[in-house]
């Protein structure tokens, strides 16, 4: 497989009659390396659900191109899996039918062992009507479904949104850990920062339909920096957000040359780094996974 | 990175290989598992439809012929008004054929409303569309299997129906004149032909449409009705200019024929055809008016069958042509 599991190419995606405004998603490029726990995070309606949709092959885009899997969305569909943010599931099947139904609709793909493991692990009765369960159970049965397809790609729109802290934390174990032993590329969306800065190592910020800032993790961390000072001149570096609090004043930045020595400077968390973002849509956009370093994580 | 496993399908290995063979498996086996309350409720509405047809074919039609022997109305050449006459085992047969032509009228109507609602809209508005396109299957197969699986169920029961249905239908002559059942009559014609299988699959191609467009249960539903009961009107009251109709002219009274009449009126001395003025035969009138003979467009009992046909080419047409825009919309709407 190619170094790259989801491609995006001057992506766009406009809902509705002719005439601007409407624009979910507008000129998104970017690559995700394959292997990653990539977290698509912004704030509601930034277009994230209109993301994974085209990279699940729901949806086609007014322009641009979403690659998958080194493919087009389609061609990848059994190689691909999906759940989307209501986790939606046929209502009159139980349990067994339902993962019979990833059986039948996935013939030479299914892992049957897997899905009834997970369903298994949250103490569910096979034979209970989907219907019946509780928003945390029809988490649990939508993963099993996606996981038992052993996917490459894995694609979930806010998948713990609905579920109460301990449930979040055993299900986003077996998540990790069965990604992690098959070298699965997770694409997770959340509003909730908190919830993906431990599992994620790749970071996608989707702001008003574009592309905020994208890269590993780590790199995007290290290449901003939060200082706190009286006064100083900030010039030769780029200032994202910038406060005053009487006469502190706050700023992160992504320096460009040496500091001056009168900051204070600390690293930013992931939702520090994303709230300053948020709040400054004029911030200019940072990408840091480059093609050669793609291609060099193919090889 | 995924090492594909084959692993066992869930089928006890010990399931005969006939069994195993016919098994459904994929998208058959899963719309036939969403869908078993309406798979039941179809084959209970045949089980009925085609019971009560089969009862007026055997006991009812033998109870109407000995009343009719009992009453001594036994055709004698002449037309006998004075044995109109209707008693129970009658009323029995007339009752049991009509529900049974009723039914096979009413199914694409059902069929329209539950494709709509139930097979399409449902899974559009609920986000399981979603869930099937994310597993194996386009929604190209998806569209296909939605289909093709109704279908082959709908046609099969409705063209059993049908059969029932002619197999009652006399063909004595004299019983069917005594019961006055008219060929041409709305219900029986679209009960005696392959006019009702093509409506029925005009209702699941109507209705899959709808509900692709409309992607919410409750308006699919009513939509779906509707357009149905415009074609079904539309095509009801065209269906006399579908086929070349039969003239007959006479220079004294109106012509008398047998079939389902068209139109008729007066001939004018240059031999135009123009409206009755007179509303009957009234001699002054008609002199008053230059009306010099009658006539009467028909089609005779012979054109059953090319009328028959013409209306079910139109419908399957009307139905392939559903069809076509449902995958066309359903292209345009996915990624490839």
């Amino acid at each position: 497989m190619t170094g790259t599991a989801m491609e995006a190419a001057a992506l766009g995606r406009r809902f509705g009659r002719r005439g601007d405004g409407d624009w979910a998603l507008r000129d998104c490029t970017f690559r995700l390396p394959a292997g990653s726990v990539c977290a698509v995070v912004g704030p509601n309606g930034a277009g994230k659900s209109t993301l994974l949709a085209h990279a699940a092959g729901l949806l086609r885009p007014t322009e641009g191109t979403v690659t998958v899997l080194g493919t087009t969305p389609g061609a990848a569909r059994a190689r691909l899996a999906y759940i989307a943010q209501d986790k939606p599931l046929y209502p009159q099947l139980s349990i067994t039918e339902t993962l019979r139904l990833g059986h039948e609709l996935n013939p030479g793909r299914w892992d049957g062992a897997v899905a009834e493991r997970i369903v298994a692990e949250g103490d569910l009765d096979p034979h209970a009507r989907v219907g019946s369960l509780s928003g945390g159970q029809r988490t649990r049965v939508a993963l099993a479904l996606a996981l038992g397809k052993r996917p490459e790609l894995l694609l979930l729109d806010e998948p713990m949104a609905d579920l109460d802290p301990l449930a979040r934390h055993q299900l986003m174990g077996a998540l990790m850990a069965d990604a992690a032993e098959n070298g699965t590329t997770v694409v997770m969306s959340s509003h909730v920062i908190a919830e993906l800065e431990d599992a994620c190592d790749h970071v996608l910020l989707i702001g008003d339909g574009r592309v905020r800032l994208e890269g590993p993790l780590d790199d995007l961390l290290a290449a901003h920096v939060l200082v706190t000072g009286r006064d100083g001149d900030l010039d030769p570096h780029t200032v994202v957000e910038s406060r005053t609090t009487g006469r502190q004043h706050t700023a992160l930045i992504r320096p460009n040359g040496p500091l001056d020595e009168s900051w204070q400077t600390t690293e930013p968390t992931l939702e520090e780094l994303v709230l300053a973002h948020l709040r400054s849509p004029d911030a200019p956009v940072l990408t840091l996974t480059r093609e050669d370093e793609a291609e060099e994580a193919a090889a | 990175m995924t090492a594909v496993t084959p692993t066992p399908g869930e089928a006890p290995a010990e399931e005969p290989a006939l069994r195993r063979a016919l098994r459904p498996r994929g998208l058959v086996w899963t719309l036939l598992s969403l869908h078993r309350a309406a798979l039941l409720f179809w084959v209970l509405l045949v089980a009925v439809a085609g019971g009560t047809l089969l009862w007026a074919y055997g006991p009812g039609t033998d109870g109407a012929w000995s009343e009719y022997r009992t009453m001594r109305c036994a055709f004698s050449g002449e037309e006998d008004l004075s044995c109109d006459y209707t008693g129970e085992a009658f009323l029995a047969l007339d009752a049991a054929t009509y529900l049974g032509a009723m039914i096979i009228t009413v199914v694409p109507f059902l069929v329209a409303v539950w494709a709509g609602a139930a097979l399409i809209a449902r899974e559009l508005e609920t986000g399981t569309a979603e869930v099937a396109w994310t597993q194996s299957v386009s929604p190209a197969r998806w569209l296909t299997a939605k289909l093709a699986v109704p279908a082959a169920l709908i046609a099969s029961g409705t063209a059993l129906l049908v059969l029932l249905h002619r197999l009652v239908w006399p063909s004595n002559r004299e019983l069917l004149r005594w019961l006055d059942w008219q060929w041409y009559d709305d219900l029986p014609f679209r009960s005696n032909g392959p006019v009702a299988v093509a409506y029925a699959l005009l209702g699941l191609a109507v209705g899959v449409l709808v509900g692709l467009l409309v992607r919410r249960s409750l308006p699919a539903l009513g939509i779906s009705l509707v357009c149905l009961l415009a074609v079904h009107f539309l095509l009801g009251a065209l269906r006399p200019y579908l086929w070349p109709s039969v003239t007959l002219t006479t220079t004294e009274d109106y012509p008398v024929f047998s079939g389902m009449p068209v139109d008729d009126g007066g001939i004018t001395p240059i031999g135009s055809h123009v409206p009755n003025p007179c509303g009957g035969e009234d001699p002054g009138c008609l002199t008053q008016h230059h009306i010099v003979g009658f006539y009467v467009d028909h089609h005779p009992p012979s054109h059953f069958w090319p009328l028959q046909l013409t209306e079910t080419g139109i419908v399957l047409a009307l139905t392939a042509l559903a069809v076509l825009a449902s995958f066309r919309l359903l292209h345009h709407r996915t990624a490839a």
